[in-house]
């Protein structure tokens, strides 16, 4: 079984959590779009962060809640995830 | 007074128990239909609240982008679709001119109940870390105020009041003081959502609070079966808006907010309420310029419970003197309930629809009045409506009255 997170997993993500409906393509396809621009504020960040970690039983770590772009937060994520 | 900017409604949008949208709740006003019912919501079966106005034709997915039904609760979901129904009425383009001319006031007395409910389970049954970050905001007083505000892009004078149901009339106050202060337009009022099993748990402590079963017998103010009040969900949202701006538009001056005044007459029995409604009403009267004589009728607080009542016919007669026996009093919240703060506002817009239709609308399933008032039971009756006042009072002790002139609009059918 493949752990690592996907933009379609952050896009299910945030659409449980916030509400908010992305493409996942299209935030593959946008290094630098910020999760502003895809509608999700910083409570909804937070939110994702939690439901992530409860389901992994594990916390992502210090900085998860404070990335700006779906690209920074996978990497971040995956790094913690794999460690 | 001629310089002074005067605040005139120009817009109304309802989610009310029974009507979403003016046409409808007028409608259902205007006929005195009865929809308080046995509540129906999951997890109140048991609970000695049996009655209230649910308002059940609904749907948040529709009403509100997915992201609000996610991030805010059910009465901020009321809110922002009254705010949409309001502003399509009015027909006022928000899009132009400066974000800081228009404003957004709301009462609050009941927040998030549904929300926080979910969340506290989550906090209790999982953990600390099941809890949303949402809560933060949704089961706040002052969400339905901020989510307008944002959504619509309204940066003027906004604000929340949280004193009690009276508040709804508050509001208006507020709302007009900005419009004075030079907003050009306010959206304002209230919306609740008390209904939740762990809102419903807070308000059993009210004795006021009705126990009956019977929907048709569980709150008749003002008759010897009077048994208190059943509560209700939903609330209205009006365009306020300053009226030479609407004028200057062509808009529909549909009414003139001329008056208000507020008091606070504490807990300490109902009897108290009698000077602190009468004061408040002659004040909101002496500030709209307008003599007693002129009141053409009364929307009650009406709030079912002997003692309440007996003070607010009193009151209406220390205002009114020998007249308050031949004024048509009305009180169509029996019809639907009264939805805290957003009962009042439900009356204001009754009273609005009333003056443009020469109408008084009922009071639902009352029929013998125990006390000396012209209550208009039954059937509407048809009447010249140049002057309204609208009364409300908090469980609290808050009292207030507003008067509401008739504005030169188009007349109703």
């Amino acid at each position: 079984m493949n752990d690592s997170l996907t933009f379609g997993d952050l896009a299910t993500l945030m659409k449980s959590c916030a509400g908010v409906s992305v493409d996942p393509a299209e935030m593959e396809s946008r290094p630098a779009a910020t999760f502003e621009e895809f509608g999700l504020d910083s409570l909804g960040l937070l939110g994702v962060v939690a439901a992530l970690e409860n389901r992994r039983g594990a916390p992502i770590g210090p900085g998860a809640e404070s990335c700006r772009t779906p690209h920074e937060f996978l990497a971040l994520a995956n790094d913690r995830l794999a460690a | 007074m001629s310089s002074e900017r005067r605040a005139v409604v120009t817009g109304i949008g309802v989610v009310a128990p029974n009507g979403i949208g003016a046409d409808a709740f007028w409608k259902a006003t205007r006929e005195g239909v009865c929809v308080l019912d046995r509540v129906s919501r999951e997890g109140c079966e048991e609970l000695p609240l049996r009655v209230a106005g649910e308002v059940r034709g609904f749907d948040p997915q529709e009403a509100v982008e997915s992201r609000f039904t996610v991030q805010t609760d059910r009465f901020t979901h009321f809110a922002m679709a009254a705010a949409d129904l309001a502003l399509a009425d009015a027909r006022l383009e928000t899009g132009g001119g400066s974000p800081f001319d228009v404003g957004v006031v709301t009462a609050a007395g009941s927040g998030g109940g549904e929300f926080g409910q979910r969340e506290l389970q989550q906090l209790w049954g999982k953990g600390p870390r099941f809890v949303g970050p949402y809560q933060s905001i949704a089961w706040f007083y002052a969400a339905s105020t901020g989510q307008i505000s944002i959504r619509g892009g309204f940066k003027g004078p906004c604000g929340v009041l949280t004193n009690d149901e009276a508040g709804g009339l508050d509001a208006l106050a507020h709302a007009r003081r900005g419009i004075r202060r030079g907003a050009r337009a306010v959206v304002v009022g209230s919306a609740e959502a008390p209904l939740a099993p762990y809102s419903a748990v807070c308000q059993l402590g009210y004795e006021e609070l009705s126990r009956s079963g019977d929907p048709a017998r569980a709150y008749l103010p003002f008759t010897g079966d009077a048994c208190g009040f059943a509560p209700a969900e939903g609330g209205a949202m009006l365009v306020l808006e300053e009226e030479g701006a609407a004028r200057g538009r062509g808009a529909a001056v549909r009414a003139v907010v001329a008056g208000h005044a507020a008091t606070f007459t504490g807990t300490d029995g109902w009897q108290r309420s009698r000077e602190g409604l009468a004061h408040a009403a002659r004040a909101a009267l002496a500030e709209a310029g307008c003599a007693p004589e002129e009141v053409d009728v009364v929307f009650a607080d009406a709030l079912g419970v002997p003692e309440a009542d007996r003070a607010e016919a009193l009151a209406l007669a220390d205002v009114l003197g020998p007249r308050a026996s031949r004024v048509p009093v009305t009180a169509p919240k029996t019809g639907t309930g009264r939805a805290y703060c957003g009962g009042p506002v439900l009356d204001t817009a009754a009273a609005v629809l009333a003056m443009e239709s020469g109408v008084v609308p009922p009071t639902p399933n009352v029929v013998d009045v125990a006390h000396d008032l012209d209550l208009v039971t039954r059937t509407a009756r048809p009447a010249e409506l140049r002057t309204a006042l609208v009364l409300a009072r908090g469980l609290m002790g808050c009292n207030a009255a507003l008067v509401l002139r008739r504005g030169s609009g188009t007349d109703r059918p």
